[in-house]
């Protein structure tokens, strides 16, 4: 490992594409091609979600994958093994030298030297531009096994599967931009000081009454990093007398904060209701570890839609069990919120559930509004608290004037009371889009993880090998898309996710389905049994593309499809 | 040794050996024709049969420990959780009662408005709201406190960070509005999956070479920065040595950093030196050596004073410590280019004397978001193992042109910068000057930093609230120790109610806004002290640094 491989180099800044007007805006937000393609998403009237069912693969996708690690990590060793004799000066950087210990020693960069730096071209690939409908990446050229990159100067424009752009609000033209645009002109680009300073400005203000209003809540407030929020939120009222009851797979950013608070913390198997209630009897009854004192506050942690899952809290069930035992129940909506019901309030809105039987509702105003950072919507009392206590109100920046601005127009498009109707079709899109590209992967006979509605589609790809050829394959066909493994994922559960979003019409996603399609035939990746959907007579489905796209546009609106 | 087993039922029930024996040699002797067909078990049955003609009760032993193993192997396991064995064992009924008696503390306790106890509602109303700002003239805004009523006009600004405001510079204005035309404000991902874009990776680019580190890594908040790095890199078994004055940000990293933390005095560097000197004592009997830390600030968040950066770069350098600095407050304050705390000390690089470097767009360049400076293979983990960086949307990416923008006109222009200092020095000459302040408030801030720290002297605080600094933070860590919901410290309300009327006072007579030094107890872990900020920028005026002046001392000479 030569000290190329860290180089600081400059990427190119590209000039906005020379296309007419009427393209770019194209390009970042398609327009809808037929009226039948949108779906109107139903409230579950407070119905709860049924026990997972979870399809696995036929065991030698296990084995295979196992052995796929093993070979990885064998071949990784013997590497080691050679380089250390034959070239030891490229372990410098990992070695103690001159009496200082390494950044990260031999054994804590082996995974990424000799696992993550071989598939390196697939993640941090260089954008340009509004990262809408299409993605224009900007091309690299790898030396030397991902050593390093040089750049041509030249871009590729992708298909955009991976952004977290669920309505579709990254966009350069239109109500929102013009409102930035705007503020900059009138609040300037940036903030004074923090909050309690002098940092809060009535945009601040009128912003997150807009919030609270949206989410149902009597208050609410914002944070100007979506993680930052999390993980600096739990300090300010939970202590070590406190228990957080958190879902298994909550995201890192929860951990964190949870972790700064200094509370207890048990984890209950992910959707797990039964685990969840018998976790939380044992610790009513036993207290606090040592000393048996009940607990001051014992909250529950989950997120409203799994990112890596797609899977999404059983909220009437965790509402229930919140009532019993007089627990206060925390919900991340970073990725439902906008995305997920009926009006796109989240998923209190999806399940028809009073957002007052919710204590705490945590979201990020990155993803679905097309902006940056995150909000605590409570009561008043709370958020009233919080406002003095929080550190990010008393020690960092807040959210600058053209976030805000965007956030606040987003938000009134979604209401309606900007361009009616625009929200409308945006979720009514972002609705059809992910049920239409789920089943269709269901029925070609791809293994999918997640609810009906979910936006965010998880495709089971397991062998780790097969995760730097998917995504190559279809960078190939202009496609971008995320994937992701171990740590993120369950060890033998490599995935890609699809984000999928309100600006992608019917006809990508027939262009996306061809391809997957073809790069699922290729990679072998046909494995699901039909149990999790897109089977009704419990076959295993194999179904012809060109079906699948004739018949799933409608099929896709019916329940029945899919497992609810 | 086929004994069919048909005449079991003809003994008396009595355990028949020889009867067993029989039935298992059967179905062994069946199991061995069938695997004959397999090559490798020819030899495995060989073995066995030869094993057991020479002593048939070993073949059942083994047979029964086989046995064993896989009902062990295959039986529950056992709770092992490690406060299992301090569990209690109730009955049901036991149990359904303790759940119904538990009653939880509410989430949130109301404010009470109380100020003689503790309460805090004076606070939520004394924050100012800005309600309009002016991009022409950036040191002047509209606010109101507490409601419509009291609206303020034409305010001077003495409690913003901006100080360059360069921000509001017209090449930065074009630069930002012509990325928000192209770009929409939000960058929809994280920095490894489409987040980063072009203006991203240039301006990780421009800040490390505008700094002189080899590499720089940018962050969504400038809070969030310091927590995420530090405890990427020092981890369960490596040594961290901190300033006991550090700010709250880098008290967070050092809760979750997992190492071994040793403060040493403030700006104290024969306490330094001699932590250091044990560390390595205690390490010489370890097998490897830890990854070892000096963790300090520039300019201090809570005091305003510089840290002696060449001392501790010789220290740093002789007992092979790597140094991590927090520079929000310094980046573009310090030095003739606006370079930071080495520049100011005369190093030629920033990267020659620190390692690890934390800075802010936030403060100085007054946009939003955080950096990391550092040498390249530092920042090559930093991505793999930074939690902020990682899962964390990139920021805007009008924020990351604009940033550039700012460093192209400070590389051609220090002009801003050069100004910035001569009205640091001016405002602190002032208050240093004034005896009849100083008999009652200490400046703890140095003269090079924009922010007038002014916190009561020890002797005036006894006099007026009894209290001492080392009384609060008595009470303070008391408190947090019980785990209070809500800490309350009577004298240290009082006493920031102190200094917040006189803010109050200020922004009435003069016109001026300046703020009291925000700190919430709940995650102070270091002592601290009230204070209250005055600060200046650099485009502010001679007459305005001194008519401020002269109404902040009026005011404190009627208050006290």
């Amino acid at each position: 490992m030569s000290s190329t491989t860290y180089k600081n180099t400059k990427v190119p800044i590209l000039s906005p594409l020379q296309v007419s007007a009427n393209d770019a805006k194209e390009l970042e937000f398609g327009t809808l091609t037929d009226n039948r393609y949108l779906l109107k998403t139903k409230s579950r009237n407070g119905k709860p979600l049924r026990q997972p069912i979870s399809d696995a693969p036929h065991y030698y996708i296990s084995v295979i994958t196992y052995l796929n690690y093993l070979i990885i990590i064998i071949l990784g060793h013997l590497h080691d093994f050679f380089e250390t004799i034959f070239f030891p000066e490229n372990f410098y950087n990992v070695t103690e030298h001159n009496g200082y210990a390494p950044w990260f020693t031999k054994f804590e960069s082996f995974f990424p030297r000799r696992m993550k730096k071989r598939i390196d071209d697939c993640f941090s690939r260089p954008t340009s531009g509004v990262p809408g409908r299409f993605i224009n990446c900007i091309d690299r050229i790898s030396h030397n096994l991902n050593e390093y990159f040089s750049f041509p100067g030249t871009s590729t424009l992708c298909l955009n599967l991976s952004s977290y752009n669920y309505l579709g609000f990254a966009q350069s033209k239109g109500r929102c931009t013009e409102h930035a645009l705007e503020s900059v002109a009138e609040w300037g680009p940036g903030c004074l000081g923090p909050r309690n300073t002098c940092g809060t400005t009535s945009l601040h203000l009128k912003t997150e009454k807009l919030i609270a209003d949206f989410v149902g809540k009597e208050d609410a407030i914002i944070c100007s990093m979506g993680y930052g929020t999390n993980a600096n939120f739990f300090n300010s009222i939970l202590n070590k007398r406190c228990l957080v009851i958190s879902d298994e797979l909550n995201h890192t950013s929860i951990r964190t904060g949870v972790r700064l608070s200094g509370a207890a913390v048990r984890a209950f198997k992910h959707n797990d209701m039964e685990d969840l209630e018998r976790l939380i009897r044992e610790q009513i009854v036993q207290g606090q570890p040592k000393t048996h004192r009940a607990w001051q506050k014992i909250l529950i942690c989950v997120e409203g839609l799994f990112s890596m899952e797609g899977t999404m809290c059983n909220l009437p069930c965790l509402v229930a069990l919140k009532k019993k035992y007089k627990c206060y129940l925390f919900i991340d909506e970073a990725h439902s919120i906008g995305a997920i019901g009926p009006v796109g309030r989240g998923v209190c809105d999806y399940f028809g559930v009073d957002p007052n039987d919710v204590d705490i509702l945590m979201g990020t105003l990155t993803k679905s509004f097309g902006a940056a950072g995150g909000y605590i919507a409570g009561d008043k009392t709370l958020i009233d608290m919080l406002r003095l206590n929080l550190s990010f109100s008393n020690y960092a920046e807040p959210s600058p004037p053209p976030v805000l601005a965007q956030i606040y127009s987003s938000m009134s498009i979604i209401k309606g009371d900007l361009n009616p109707g625009e929200g409308e079709e945006r979720l009514a899109r972002i609705a059809f889009n992910s049920r239409y590209l789920r089943l269709g992967l269901q029925r070609l006979g791809f293994i999918v993880y997640g609810i009906a509605d979910s936006p965010v589609i998880p495709l089971l790809l397991y062998v780790p090998s097969k995760m730097p050829e998917f995504s190559r394959l279809m960078l190939q066909r202009n496609i971008a898309v995320v994937v992701v493994a171990y740590p993120a994922t369950p060890l033998i559960e490599s995935r890609v996710r699809f984000c999928v979003s309100a600006s992608l019409t019917k006809e990508d996603i027939d262009y996306l389905l061809r391809h997957i399609d073809e790069v699922g035939d290729m990679l072998f990746l046909k494995s699901s049994s039909g149990k999790m959907g897109g089977s009704l007579d419990g076959k295993p489905p194999r179904w012809d593309i060109e079906e699948v796209i004739r018949r799933t546009p409608e099929d896709c609106k019916d329940d029945k499809y899919f497992l609810i | 040794m086929s004994t069919p087993p048909q005449h079991s039922h003809t003994h008396a029930p009595v355990f028949n050996f020889e009867l067993l024996h029989s039935i298992v040699l059967s179905f062994a002797d069946r199991l061995f024709e069938e695997s004959n067909k397999i090559p490798v078990f020819k030899y495995i049955v060989q073995y066995i049969r030869k094993s057991h003609q020479d002593d048939p009760y070993r073949t059942m032993i083994e047979l029964c420990l086989i046995i064993y193993g896989i009902i062990y192997f295959l039986a529950k396991p056992k709770k092992t959780r490690a406060h299992n064995a301090n569990n209690l064992y109730l009955s049901n009924k036991e149990t359904n009662l303790l759940i119904e008696e538990w009653e939880p503390e509410p989430l949130a306790v109301p404010i009470s408005e109380d100020v003689d106890k503790s309460g805090a509602a004076w606070r939520l109303k004394s924050i100012p709201k800005i309600v309009k700002y002016y991009n022409s003239k950036p040191n002047y805004v509209d606010l109101q406190v507490n409601g419509a009523e009291n609206t303020y006009t034409n305010v001077l600004n003495m409690s913003s960070f901006n100080f360059l405001q360069l921000n509001t510079h017209p090449e930065v204005m074009d630069a930002i509005t012509e990325t928000i035309k192209n770009y929409g404000v939000g960058s929809c991902g994280p920095a490894g999956f489409y987040g980063n874009e072009d203006v991203h990776y240039n301006l990780e680019y421009d800040l490390a070479k505008f700094f002189g580190t080899e590499n720089a890594v940018l962050y969504g908040q400038d809070f969030c920065v310091a927590p995420s790095v530090l405890s990427t890199f020092a981890k369960r078994g490596d040594f961290i040595v901190a300033d006991n004055q550090v700010s709250v940000s880098i008290q967070n990293a050092l809760s979750l950093s997992r190492s071994t933390v040793y403060y040493y005095q403030h700006n104290d560097m024969d306490s330094l030196e001699s932590l250091l000197i044990k560390i390595n004592e205690d390490e010489k009997h370890e097998p490897i050596i830890h990854r070892k830390f000096i963790v300090t600030e520039a300019v201090f968040h809570n005091s305003g004073d510089l840290c002696p950066l060449d001392k501790i770069a010789e220290l740093k350098e002789k007992y092979k410590f790597r140094l991590f600095l927090d520079e929000t407050l310094s980046l573009g304050v310090l030095g003739a280019h606006g370079k930071g705390i080495t520049e100011h000390f005369g190093f030629e690089k920033t990267g020659s004397v620190v390692d690890i470097v934390v800075g802010s767009m936030a403060n100085v360049f007054g946009l939003s978001g955080g950096f990391v400076l550092g040498d390249d293979v530092m920042s090559y983990f930093q991505r793999i193992g930074s939690n902020a960086y990682c899962f964390s949307a990139s920021l805007p990416p009008y924020g990351a042109k604009g940033c550039s923008a700012i460093l192209d006109v400070l590389k051609r222009d220090n002009s801003t910068v050069l100004n910035l200092q001569k009205n640091s020095r001016k405002l602190h000459d002032l208050f240093f000057s004034t005896t009849s302040i100083l008999n009652y408030f200490q400046i703890t801030s140095s003269e090079y930093s924009p922010i007038v720290h002014l916190s009561l002297t020890p002797d005036f605080r006894y006099s007026k609230f009894g209290s001492t600094l080392e009384d609060i933070y008595a009470k303070l860590l008391k408190q947090q120790e019980t785990c209070k919901q809500d800490i309350e410290i009577e004298e240290f309300n009082k006493e920031e109610f102190f200094l917040q009327s006189i803010a109050n006072k200020v922004l009435e007579r003069g016109n001026i806004l300046i703020a009291r030094n925000p700190h919430a107890l709940k995650h102070e872990s270091l002592p601290i002290s009230p204070s209250l900020l005055v600060c200046c920028s650099s485009s502010m005026s001679d007459e305005e640094i001194v008519k401020s002046f002269n109404v902040i001392k009026e005011v404190i000479m009627e208050v006290v």
